[in-house]
């Protein structure tokens, strides 16, 4: 059977800043692309390796996607990391770029004018990358409200508007930031706070965020039925909805003292805090920093 | 005014319940189409029909059922009556078997009770065939969660994966395929929540040596610093003591986080 397949790809071109010095604001580019199946909810994958990316909800059916290529290559902070990452350099990476600068001997580097970014649809999946090593980018994407999402970003901001599908979002530094969204989520940040708000939680599938070093901010609608599996292993846990934490029901015991072993019970190490009877599970894991579990207003 | 607007202000019409404006326009349509006209004809041909059709007198029959009917209630109720009578005598029957003093009254109910539990603890475990049935029954839903969890696992949406993680913590008896999906999703999943619930998950049958090797093992292969963390803490709390070579060359790591470091090193000594 022929494959039907719908392969769009778009490499957009920018050249650096002689072309764009006399522009007040970095230039965006714009591309439109719609899906194949409308009918039946789309995913957009996004994968960066630094920069931002912004998706937003709206009343139309194809996807908007629009890039701001960023003046400098990192911002201060990133260029900060970038500096630590150089003290931390091994042996065996120091000898290496050392024997590349004694190659490039009296020679100056040029710019790389490409800046790879790649967007594409295949099967109902539109996808957007942008080839490491290049300039930081912002990425502001328009999709239709039920998307399916997955986004990526190891270093910088998420920020995600008015989304019913699945999301499934992970920055090693964050924030992230997700609005008027009703999941399943699945978030995930080393390095930055996890912010919440729900407009509603679909039940069904169970949701988890996690993050190690930032706090967990999630604002839940005031009627909403939700089993929440709460790990904070060094942080506080904080609510105004009307519930205890109970350690949860799991429970293992062990005996091994007929050969001179030793007895031991373990609890499944999750807290258990049911909102109005439970409902959808949703597991919160904090390392280092605090949850807080908002009422809607 | 469009066919369809016009065909909405038929009923009004024919009852005259239109205001002059709508009247006048229903009007001008109507001259203009035929189609609209043919409508309206037929239309009012059916109302006056329905005007001429005699209005239904109940007949003699009517009042002599209606009596039937009451006379059967009544009946019905008399009976009623009787058959509480009737539970009333059951009632004083019991009452002159019954001990008068509470003291005798707790020993019989405590005798009722014992004997009850008795006859169904005799009952299910002097019949082979019950407490074959029962083993059968539990095995099956055990094996009913595997097959649950093995098939979400190989889901493509990341929640139905979590789903799956979730589902495989409900089995008592793990077999051999379930603890090597759990091992397999904790090292190759591509979501660090999915790998973080499969160390919970994996927490609960860390007495099988195949899942305490593959904790172990699985170490080297984690690169996201949360799943890391998770899984030296397991390592600690399980006393896992092969888990120290591990951790010695997990610190080899130049890049690791920090935090991971520290708790490597606080797991090494907890260990050693």
């Amino acid at each position: 059977m022929k494959k039907i397949r719908q392969l769009l790809i778009l490499a957009l071109l920018l050249f650096l800043a002689g072309f764009f010095a006399k522009a007040q604001e970095p230039a965006a580019e714009r591309a439109v692309v719609s899906f194949s199946n409308p009918a039946k909810p789309g995913t957009l994958e996004v994968g960066l390796h630094g920069g931002s990316i912004t998706v937003r909800g709206y009343e139309g059916k194809e996807v908007i996607i629009e890039a701001r290529w960023r003046e400098k290559l990192l911002t201060r902070k990133e260029t900060e990391l970038a500096e630590m990452a150089e003290e931390e350099k091994d042996e065996e990476e120091i000898a290496k770029e050392k024997a590349q600068a004694a190659r490039a001997k009296g020679m100056k580097a040029l710019q790389v004018e490409s800046t790879g970014l790649t967007v594409e649809e295949e099967e109902n999946v539109i996808s957007v990358e942008v080839e490491l090593g290049k300039r930081s980018v912002d990425l502001t994407i328009q999709v239709p409200y039920s998307t399916i999402l997955k986004l990526s970003n190891s270093e910088g901001a998420i920020t995600v508007e008015k989304v019913d599908g699945e999301i499934d979002v992970n920055s090693s530094e964050g924030p992230i930031i997700l609005t008027g969204v009703a999941g399943p989520i699945l978030a995930d940040c080393s390095d930055g706070e996890i912010k919440a708000i729900f407009s509603k939680a679909n039940p069904g599938k169970p949701m988890s965020l996690s993050a190690m070093d930032g706090d967990i901010d999630i604002t839940l609608p005031a009627d909403v039925k939700a089993s929440l599996r709460i790990k904070a292993e060094e942080g506080k846990v904080f609510t105004d909805f009307d519930t205890q934490l109970t350690p949860s029901y799991q429970k293992k015991e062990e005996d091994e003292r007929k050969g001179g072993g030793r007895y031991r019970v373990a609890f499944e190490r999750t807290s258990l805090a049911l909102i109005n009877g439970g409902g959808v599970e949703i597991k919160l894991n904090a390392y280092e920093g605090n949850i807080y579990i908002r009422k809607a207003k | 005014m469009n066919c369809e607007k016009t065909r909405e202000k038929f009923a009004d019409y024919l009852v005259g319940d239109v205001d002059e404006k709508s009247l006048a326009e229903v009007q001008t349509h109507l001259a203009a189409c035929p189609a609209c006209r043919g409508e309206l004809e037929s239309l009012s041909a059916i109302w006056t029909k329905l005007g001429v059709l005699p209005r239904e007198q109940p007949s003699s029959a009517l009042r002599q059922r209606f009596y039937a009917m009451l006379e059967a209630y009544k009946e019905g109720m008399e009976k009623e009556r009787t058959r509480a009578s009737f539970g009333q005598a059951v009632s004083r029957w019991v009452k002159r078997f019954m001990p008068r003093r509470p003291v005798y009254q707790f020993a019989l109910s405590i005798i009722l009770l014992a004997s009850g539990l008795g006859g169904g603890y005799w009952m299910s475990s002097n019949r082979p065939a019950v407490k074959r049935e029962i083993t059968a029954l539990k095995q099956e839903v055990n094996d009913m969660h595997g097959l649950v969890a093995v098939t979400f696992l190989q889901k493509a949406s990341p929640s139905d994966r979590l789903m799956g993680v979730n589902w495989s913590s409900r089995i008592a008896e793990p077999d051999e395929k379930i603890l090597q999906t759990l091992l397999d999703t904790l090292n190759h999943d591509l979501n660090v929540n999915v790998r973080l619930a499969a160390v919970d998950a994996l927490y609960l049958f860390y007495n099988y040596p195949q899942v305490r090797e593959g904790l172990v093992n699985s170490l080297a292969q984690q690169t996201s610093p949360h799943v890391q963390l998770a899984l030296i803490d397991l390592l600690v709390e399980i006393r896992e003591r092969r888990a120290v070579e591990a951790l010695e060359e997990l610190m080899q790591n130049k890049k690791l986080h920090s935090r991971v470091r520290q708790r490597a090193e606080m797991g090494l000594a907890q260990l050693s």
